[in-house]
């Protein structure tokens, strides 16, 4: 594999022997001016992941550059486990992984299928997939991803390149975020990087004050507590499944909220995606699929798995429906 | 009443036929008693010779553990018992039926076996279990229960679970990637370009739901053709198709035109995709509920089944083990039935007449004499008094 190659999957395990081999220690990537340029483009993989939600491809023109390339990766997951926010981390993971896939999608077969093995992935011959594997690693939250839509036979999964490659992308976002949250960093980097962080800090706390603002007439301290915890996640980048955004949409929508003012709410979302937003808010509330969707009830709540039994209020267990809770509590208030 | 079950459930449970979870002991059982409305719950055994005298003792009159398994199986919330993982567990029930509340007990169940064998048809075709993977019960009441215990389905969440059962339900299949718009030709008028596309069917031996879809396509319009013109036309009016268009189709199913449809081309057909599409999904899909969008049993991932071996304090009837090739000659009325001949004087409050262990039985109300094991069934049922 070449240095180049390398550069853009800096978290393969050859990439990680190459590093090790260069005998750089983490006090040179820190201070020396030699690495200046790797300390640079480490903040701006950050700055890519907060800004546009994917890291960029950055030129390699030579070997120094793939080198800076390279070093740029262990910068940038430094800092951002200095931080210690899940929303970053969550944010970071996502965009690093979602520039993985559009360069994995690229390469062949075997890179792809030899990639996911180092990753655990039980890959059988013709790029099948068993279907536990599938279901722990694909998006099925949208239709074409759903089980049902896939070639299923005797447990395994045909899929194609990019699909793999996909699969692989949400693997790798989720061991990412696993050791960003293992990862101590040294402290200097606080030093090192000071103004950065400070800058990143802010940006971060902007961001969680537009998340708070303007529910409008709805009162979040007024959602039942399985609400509460779903637009939580929905906010802070957390993988909600496909229930679990439903039941948030359709609640929203039955008390009053517009598409916009559900949109804005999801826009606080990692891996926001506006236009699909969009489109699955409007399916929800019927603007564009004529049926308006009625939040479901407490007991399908729970069979689906997204009652939080453990927080729940003496009110939740009066009730047997979330929009009962929240008209409660507005009744109460006055 | 009360008493007269208890005694005979005594009587069966002093040397009971039951089979034992694995992992026996990392599990929770529950139990119903006669005569008492709460559920005793967070029970755990650590032998099986435990569970055997607790059943002596207290005869309950129904018996349950958990797919689940847990570290502390006895714990009382969820969260101290710690969920190590769970089988999947398909519950099949009359209940779930359209039209169930008018067949009559037999009719159910052949209704579920019916059901049973296209569940089986995904779990093993599609889903690739095998035999050992499989354990098949009668519930002892209007159902069946299929438990899944396979290394990797133990740890799948409850989202996980729900994908294998919109899967086999249907639910969620898109119409676009099932049935192809393909052009054909480009046809032009002056200026302007006008594609002409067809709709092409997947092929039968296509893996997941397109093979599947594709044979029940090719099985209605046999069956169609099979009805006769009026008989057909009905059907495709059932489906909400109007007089006009179902005649359209009907006289429009020649031998060449459906030979072509077998090839995979629905050409004309692109108005009634739908139409195909629901059917064909009606008939390759699992019943596992009427519609609702909670099937709590199967995405539940700590859910309670009935103890294979234990009665159903509803009927008297074992919940009984079935291998796969016998399904078709399971009888429950005769396989799961655990009482013996003994004659039992007791008052009739609804008449019926039913078939029972080879008999013919015809119940008019007042007071008779019947076969121990009838008469278990009929009290617990509520259709006599002792």
């Amino acid at each position: 594999m070449n240095i180049y190659t390398l550069a853009k999957y800096p978290f393969l395990k050859k990439s990680k022997e190459f590093v090790k081999k260069e005998r750089v220690s983490t006090e040179e990537i820190l201070h020396d001016p030699l690495y200046e340029r790797a300390r640079d483009m480490g903040i701006q993989r950050v700055n890519d992941a907060l800004e546009k939600g994917v890291v960029g491809d950055y030129t390699m023109l030579d070997e120094t550059d793939a080198l800076m390339t390279i070093f740029s990766y262990p910068v940038a997951r430094m800092i951002v486990a200095s931080i210690e926010s899940d929303y970053l981390r969550n944010r970071y993971s996502l965009a690093e992984t979602k520039r993985i896939y559009l360069n994995l999608k690229k390469e062949d077969k075997d890179f792809i299928v030899d990639t996911a093995k180092e990753f655990g992935m039980d890959i059988a011959d013709g790029l099948k997939i068993y279907f536990t594997e599938y279901l722990k690693n694909a998006p099925t939250w949208s239709e074409k991803w759903k089980l049902v839509n896939m070639p299923l036979q005797k447990g395994l999964v045909e899929l194609k390149k990019a699909e793999l490659a996909r699969l692989l992308q949400e693997n790798l976002r989720n061991r990412m975020h696993a050791e960003l949250l293992r990862l101590y960093p040294p402290p200097e980097i606080k030093k090192v990087f000071s103004e950065d962080i400070t800058r990143i800090r802010n940006v971060l706390q902007r961001k969680e004050a537009e998340g708070k603002v303007d529910m409008g007439k709805a009162s979040i301290s007024k959602f039942p507590p399985c609400m509460r915890q779903l637009l939580a996640a929905v906010q802070s980048g957390i993988n909600v499944p496909h229930v679990g955004r439903f039941a948030i949409v359709t609640f929203l929508n039955s008390i009053g909220m517009e598409t916009d003012e559900i949109l804005h709410l999801f826009s606080k979302s990692p891996d926001y995606d506006e236009e699909r937003t969009r489109y699955q808010i409007e399916h929800i509330t019927g603007k564009i699929s004529g049926t308006e969707y009625n939040t479901p009830s407490c007991s399908s709540i729970k069979t689906w798995g997204i009652c939080p039994v453990e927080k729940m209020d003496s009110l939740c267990k009066r009730i047997k429906h979330p929009l009962s809770y929240y008209r409660y509590k507005w009744r109460n208030k006055k | 009443m009360n008493d007269f079950l208890k005694k005979r459930f005594q009587s069966y449970y002093i040397n009971p036929q039951i089979s034992f979870p694995e992992r026996f002991p990392r599990r929770e059982y529950a139990f119903l008693f006669f005569g008492m409305g709460q559920m005793a719950r967070h029970i755990s055994f650590k032998t099986r010779d435990e569970i055997l005298t607790k059943l002596r003792r207290r005869v309950p009159s129904h018996v349950y553990y958990s797919s689940a398994y847990y570290e502390r199986p006895d714990a009382p919330t969820m969260r101290e018992k710690g969920w190590m993982g769970a089988d999947l567990i398909f519950d099949l029930d009359a209940d779930h039926l359209p039209g169930a509340e008018k067949m009559s007990y037999e009719g159910m169940l052949m209704a579920v076996k019916k059901e049973l064998k296209k569940l089986l048809s995904f779990l093993v075709d599609d889903f690739g279990f095998g035999e050992e993977n499989l354990s098949l019960y009668f519930s002892g009441g209007r159902g069946y229960h299929c438990h899944v215990n396979h290394p990797k389905v133990f740890y799948l969440g409850s989202q996980e679970r729900r994908e294998i059962i919109d899967y086999i339900t249907g639910r969620g299949l898109d119409p676009k990637s099932l049935f192809r718009e393909k052009v054909v030709e480009i046809k032009r008028y002056g200026e302007r370009k006008v594609p002409l596309t067809r709709l092409e069917m997947p092929k039968p031996d296509e893996p997941g739901w397109h093979g599947r879809v594709s044979r029940a396509v090719t099985d209605i319009i046999k069956e169609l053709r099979m009805d006769g013109k009026e008989k057909g036309i009905e059907k495709l009016k059932g489906y909400g198709l109007s007089a006009h268009k179902a005649e359209k189709i009907i006289d429009g199913l020649s031998d060449a035109r459906v030979k072509r449809i077998e090839e995979g081309l629905l050409d004309q057909f692109s108005e009634i995709r739908g139409l195909f599409l629901r059917s064909a999904i009606e008939k390759s899909a699992v019943s596992l509920s009427t519609g609702k969008p909670d099937e709590p049993v199967t995405a539940d991932v700590k859910r309670l089944i009935r103890l294979p071996g234990s009665l159903h304090g509803k009927t008297g009837l074992k919940v009984q083990g079935i291998k796969r090739d016998e399904i078709d000659e399971f009888d429950p009325l005769n396989d799961a039935v655990v009482f013996g001949e003994k004659p039992v004087k007791l008052r009739i409050t609804k008449p019926l007449k039913m078939r029972m262990k080879g008999e013919n039985f015809n119940l008019n109300l007042g007071e008779t004499e019947v076969p121990e094991y009838l008469a278990v069934l009929l009290v617990a049922r509520g259709m006599a008094t002792v």
